[in-house]
C-alpha cells in the first residue's frame, strides 16, 4: 500500500499525458485534490461553474487533439457537467469527465449531494464507470482515455466514490494501449473509386470527422488530383481552407448558394466523416435527389442512417481518403459541372446589406475581426446569429482553427470553449465571437481567465436581442417579438463595467468607422482578458436561408430572392 | 411497427443493461419482452450475460440500425437479429 485512490487517480492522470484539469472541488471529490496540490505535471484551473470546466475541456481539446479532462465533485457537480457531456456526444469531442460520489456505503440512500449521475448521463456520454475498488482506478483512467480518443471520438465518465478516493492502494501502472483503426474495405474502395471516376458532377461533402482525424492534408490531396469540389460543414470549417479554388463554401441551413446548389444538383456525394444532419439535409426526401451516395465514417451507425448510402465505408477518415488517392486514377470531364457552379458563385457570392438606420453591421465587425486576426487565430463561437456569421464571414484556412457547439446548439460555449482553447494553445491569439444573450450563461469564466492569466479576447455581437430567434420571430411570426428583447442596448447590463468588474479590458464600439481601432487595441492587449462590446443593428438576419422543414431547393440567397437552380441549367 | 428479435452477449458489468435500455428509449423503440440471464449456464459468476429482446420498431428505423447501434456499445460484445430464425422455427 504505497498510496491513496486520490493518489492513484492523479498518479494514472499523469501516466496519461493529461496536463491540464478544468475543475472546481467540493466535498466528495476533495480527497482528488489533495494530491492534485502537489502535481507537477497538472496543471489545474479553477472554474467558476462545472459547466465552464465541461466547455474548457471541449476547447481544449478541439484546439489540440488531446484528451480534455473536466472534474466536478457530486450531486449538482456533476449534474452541472450534463450539458457539456451532451454537447460532446453530439459533436464527438474526445472528453474525460471525473466526478465524485458520495461513498459507497450511503449510494442510494439520498445522500447529501448525492446524485446518480452515471445514469443521468447514460444517453450521452460514450462509456461511463463507477469505481468501487480503488485498486482499478489506473486501469479506468487509461480505459477511459483511451475510448474518449478512439473510434468514433466523445465523452467518458468516471464516477468516483468518496471513500474509495480516501482508502489506501498500491498504484500498478495503467498499461497504455494503441487503438486499432478499422481494416478498410477493398471492394467498397474500389466501387467507390469507380463512382468518382465516372461521376460527372460530384461533390466532396465533408464534416467534423475530417478534422477529428487529422486528414485535412489528405482532403486537399485528393481534391486536387481531382478537381472534384469540396463544401464543409458548420463542424468542418478550416478542413479545406476558404481560399482554395475548389472549395464552395459551407452547405446547409444558412449554407452559400453553391455550396447547397452543388449538393442539390449532384450526381455524386462523397460524404467523409459527416452524418447528414437536418441542418445539412433540409427536408430529407428533397435532399440531393439525383445524387449517388460514397459514405465514409468511422462509426458504422451513421452509415445510411439519414440517408441510404450506395458505398458505405467503415475507416476512419484519414486513412479512407489516402486509400481512394491511391485507387482514384481519373475523373470525368468536369468542365460543365465547374461552369455551373462557377456561374453560381459569381451570382450569389455571400452578402449583407447596412442596416438602414446607421447601425453597425454585425457581418462587417466578424469579417475585420477574420483579417485583422487571420488564420492562426481560433476562434469559437456559441449559437445563434454571430455563430452563424462566424462561420460565413470568418475565413478559415486550418483545421481546430473554429471551435463551436454544432449538434447540440449550447448557448454560452463560446466563452469557456476559448478559455479551454487558450490554455491548450497559449502562443495563439483566442477570439470567442459570441452574442450577448449567449454571453450572459457562462461570462463568469473570465474571472477565472483573469486570475489565471488566460488572456481571451470576446467579441459580444450585441443586437439587444435574442437575435436568431427574433429574426425566425421576424419571417414567420409576423413580427411579434415574444420575449427575445434583452435590454443589453440599454446597458442591462452594461458590458464594458462587467468586464472591467470581471477583471478584464472592456472596450465598446459602436460606429463602422471604430471598428478596425478597437479590434487592434483588443489585440494589444495580453496580459488580460478583453471584451469588446461591438453595438450592431437588431434587424440584420442571417442569409442565405433554407427554412427548417423545407427542401434545400427553397433556399432564399436574402429575402426575397430565390435562386432559381434549374432556369440555369 | 415492425418486430425483431435481437440476441445479445453483454459483459456483465453494472450499468450495461441500463446502457441497452436507455438506447431503446431514447431512439424510440418498442420493448415487447426481454429475457437476462448469464451467458454460462453452470452457476458462479459470470462474465457474459445473454440477453434476448424482441423489439417494436417504428415505420422507416431498420434493425440493422439499431444493431450498429446497439453494437457501439462498450459493454456489448455481439449483437445478432434472430428475427428471420425465430421464422424458420415457427414454420412461417
Amino acid at each position: 500500500m504505497d498510496t491513496t485512490g486520490a493518489g492513484a487517480l492523479v498518479k494514472a492522470l499523469e501516466d496519461v499525458g493529461c496536463e491540464v484539469i478544468f475543475g472546481m472541488p467540493g466535498g466528495a471529490i476533495l480527497p482528488a485534490y489533495d494530491p492534485l496540490l502537489d502535481s507537477v505535471k497538472i496543471r489545474h484551473v479553477l472554474v467558476r461553474h462545472e459547466q465552464g470546466a465541461g466547455h474548457a475541456a471541449q476547447g481544449y481539446a478541439q484546439a489540440t487533439g488531446r484528451v480534455g479532462v473536466c472534474m466536478a465533485t457530486s450531486g449538482p457537480g456533476a449534474t452541472n457537467l450534463v450539458t457539456p457531456l451532451a454537447d460532446a456526444y453530439m459533436d464527438s469531442v474526445p472528453i474525460v469527465a471525473i466526478t465524485g460520489q458520495v461513498s459507497r456505503g450511503v449510494i442510494g440512500t439520498d445522500a447529501f449531494q448525492e446524485a446518480d449521475i452515471r445514469s443521468i448521463t447514460l444517453p450521452i456520454t460514450k462509456h461511463s464507470y463507477q469505481v468501487h475498488d480503488p485498486a482499478d482506478i489506473p486501469r479506468v483512467i487509461a480505459e477511459a482515455f483511451a475510448l474518449a480518443a478512439s473510434g468514433r471520438p466523445g465523452p467518458v465518465l468516471v464516477d468516483l466514490p468518496k471513500d474509495v478516493l480516501a482508502a489506501a492502494t498500491t498504484y500498478t501502472p495503467p498499461k497504455l494501449t494503441t487503438p486499432s483503426r478499422p481494416v478498410l474495405p477493398p471492394v467498397q474502395l474500389r466501387n467507390a473509386a469507380q463512382l468518382i471516376g465516372s461521376s460527372k458532377r460530384p461533390v466532396f461533402y465533408v464534416g467534423g470527422g475530417v478534422i477529428r482525424s487529422g486528414a485535412a492534408q489528405e482532403l486537399r490531396e485528393l481534391a486536387e488530383r481531382t478537381g472534384i469540389p469540396v463544401v464543409t460543414t458548420l463542424m468542418a470549417r478550416g478542413a479545406f481552407p476558404d481560399s482554395h479554388r475548389l472549395h464552395l463554401g459551407m452547405p446547409g441551413m444558412h449554407g452559400t448558394v453553391p455550396a447547397v446548389a452543388a449538393l442539390q444538383r449532384a450526381d455524386l456525394l462523397i460524404a467523409v466523416g459527416t452524418r447528414f444532419d437536418d441542418r445539412v439535409t433540409g427536408s430529407l426526401p428533397d435532399f440531393a435527389p439525383h445524387a449517388a451516395v460514397v459514405h465514409a465514417d468511422i462509426d458504422p451507425a451513421e452509415i445510411s442512417k439519414n440517408r441510404k448510402a450506395d458505398v458505405g465505408i467503415v475507416g476512419d477518415c484519414r486513412d479512407v481518403l489516402a486509400a481512394l488517392s491511391a485507387v482514384v486514377t481519373g475523373t470525368a470531364d468536369l468542365t460543365e459541372w465547374w461552369h455551373y457552379l462557377g456561374g453560381l458563385r459569381a451570382t450569389y457570392p455571400l452578402g449583407y446589406d447596412w442596416p438602414p438606420d446607421g447601425a453597425l453591421a454585425p457581418q462587417y465587425v466578424v469579417e475585420r475581426l477574420s483579417t485583422l486576426a487571420g488564420p492562426e487565430a481560433i476562434y469559437t463561437a456559441g449559437v445563434g446569429q454571430h455563430q452563424m456569421w462566424a462561420a460565413q464571414y470568418v475565413k478559415y484556412e486550418r483545421p481546430g482553427s473554429f471551435i463551436n457547439s454544432g449538434g447540440a446548439g449550447t448557448m454560452g460555449f463560446a466563452v469557456p470553449a476559448a478559455m479551454g482553447a487558450q490554455t491548450g494553445a497559449p502562443d495563439r491569439t483566442v477570439w470567442a465571437i459570441d452574442g450577448d444573450g449567449c454571453f450572459q450563461m457562462t461570462n463568469q469564466e473570465l474571472a477565472t481567465c483573469a486570475a489565471e492569466g488566460i488572456p481571451i479576447k470576446v467579441a459580444i455581437i450585441n443586437n439587444g436581442n435574442l437575435g436568431m430567434v427574433r429574426q425566425w420571430q421576424t419571417l414567420f411570426y409576423d413580427g411579434r417579438y415574444s420575449n427575445t428583447g434583452l435590454g443589453t442596448h440599454q446597458r442591462h447590463p452594461d458590458f464594458v463595467k462587467l468586464a472591467d468588474a470581471l477583471g478584464c479590458v472592456g472596450l465598446r464600439c459602436t460606429t463602422q468607422s471604430e471598428v478596425d481601432g478597437t479590434i487592434l487595441e483588443a489585440m494589444e492587449v495580453r496580459d488580460r482578458p478583453v471584451v469588446v462590446d461591438f453595438v450592431v443593428g437588431q434587424d440584420a438576419q442571417v442569409w442565405p436561408m433554407v427554412a427548417a422543414g423545407t427542401g434545400n431547393d427553397e433556399i432564399m440567397a436574402a429575402r426575397g430572392i430565390r435562386p432559381l437552380f434549374d432556369e440555369e441549367e | 411497427m415492425t418486430r425483431h428479435s435481437l440476441s445479445l452477449l453483454l459483459r456483465n458489468e453494472p450499468g450495461a443493461l441500463a446502457r441497452i435500455v436507455v438506447l431503446f428509449s431514447s431512439r424510440g423503440v418498442d420493448v415487447e419482452s426481454l429475457s437476462l440471464g448469464p451467458a454460462e449456464p453452470h452457476g458462479g459468476h459470470s462474465a457474459l450475460s445473454r440477453l434476448d429482446v424482441v423489439v417494436g420498431l417504428q415505420p422507416g428505423r431498420t434493425a440493422a440500425q439499431l444493431v450498429k447501434q446497439l453494437g457501439r456499445i462498450v459493454d456489448v460484445k455481439s449483437v445478432v437479429d434472430r428475427t428471420h430464425d425465430e421464422a424458420l422455427e415457427l414454420g412461417a
